[in-house]
């Protein structure tokens, strides 16, 4: 299991633009494994918490709105874009450039997510 | 939420982790036990509880975690059903404190850690470090008379009189 985890942020982070990538408990907002391009630990703890926690609202909204579950969510700020994706209580978490394509991340991590079925 | 300190630089900060941890409780004490701020509780009872069994939480976790890892545990977490708890010290020119956290699924373990870093910077740039540090109050034979000054601070009604519900 820790193997199929570590390959699939490692062929995350491979992506052209994307800065970290990140495999977070929903429940917890820990790290449960990381591939990282900026930082340190500190760092990757602070993104895992914060795009678990946003994850969670996104899923409850959603839940909420009776609109289903979320497939995919996606942040974009000035000086970068969030996207993520879960299954159970894992959340595939990627941070990117603001010139990331993020139609490919977005196929990446859903085929990310079949490899932690 | 109501937060109430027996030093009144402690609040602002403790103010800001608890909103922003989404905290349902926390308690900042001396290791000994004595309450210095406390955010969440509305009876002192409830404090004192609290703070008797968050010390001899952390006095034993710090115990176990000597013997097993040769220094102190740094934190400790416990899940309950509904309720979690996260302990752990922080150190800060006025000396070391205690802090536990009570949060429910509306926050997580992991926000929780991030803003209690954040609760630790702020409280050092808070912390009058000019003043001279108070004589550390464990065993001391006005424990009670101290303790009792604490819950009064904290839960004084107009008047200054302790409120005992």
């Amino acid at each position: 299991m820790r193997s199929r985890l570590r390959g699939a942020v490692e062929r995350l982070s491979r992506q052209r633009g994307v800065r970290a990538s990140l495999i977070v408990s929903e429940n917890d907002g820990l790290v449960v494994d990381s591939s990282l391009r900026f930082g340190e630990g500190e760092d990757s703890e602070r993104v895992a918490a914060l795009a678990a926690s946003i994850y969670r609202k996104a899923r409850l909204s959603a839940d909420a709105a009776h609109l289903g579950a979320v497939s995919f969510l996606q942040l974009d700020a000035d000086r970068g874009r969030l996207c993520a994706v879960g299954r159970d209580d894992l959340v595939l978490v990627v941070v990117a450039e603001p010139s990331a394509n993020v139609g490919l991340i977005r196929v990446e991590l859903f085929k990310a997510l079949e490899t932690l079925a | 939420m109501n937060v109430a300190a027996v030093e009144s630089w402690i609040e602002a900060p403790l103010r800001r982790y608890v909103d922003d941890a989404r905290a349902r409780i926390a308690v900042l004490l001396h290791p000994s036990g004595q309450v210095m701020a406390q955010a969440g509780f509305t009876r002192d009872v409830d404090v004192m509880a609290a703070c008797a069994l968050a010390a001899a939480a952390h006095a034993t976790a710090g115990e176990l975690g000597r013997r097993l890892d040769g220094r102190a545990f740094r934190g400790l977490h416990y899940a309950g059903a509904v309720h979690q708890l996260f302990l752990s010290a922080l150190e800060i020119p006025r000396g070391t404190f205690v802090c536990l956290t009570v949060f429910d699924d509306t926050s997580s373990l992991g926000l929780v850690r991030l803003y209690f870093d954040e609760l630790r910077r702020d409280l050092i740039a808070a912390s009058p470090a000019a003043a001279a540090p108070r004589p550390a109050p464990a065993l001391a034979a006005d424990f009670e008379t101290e303790l009792n000054r604490n819950l009064a601070a904290l839960f004084s009604g107009p008047r200054g009189e302790a409120v005992i519900s």
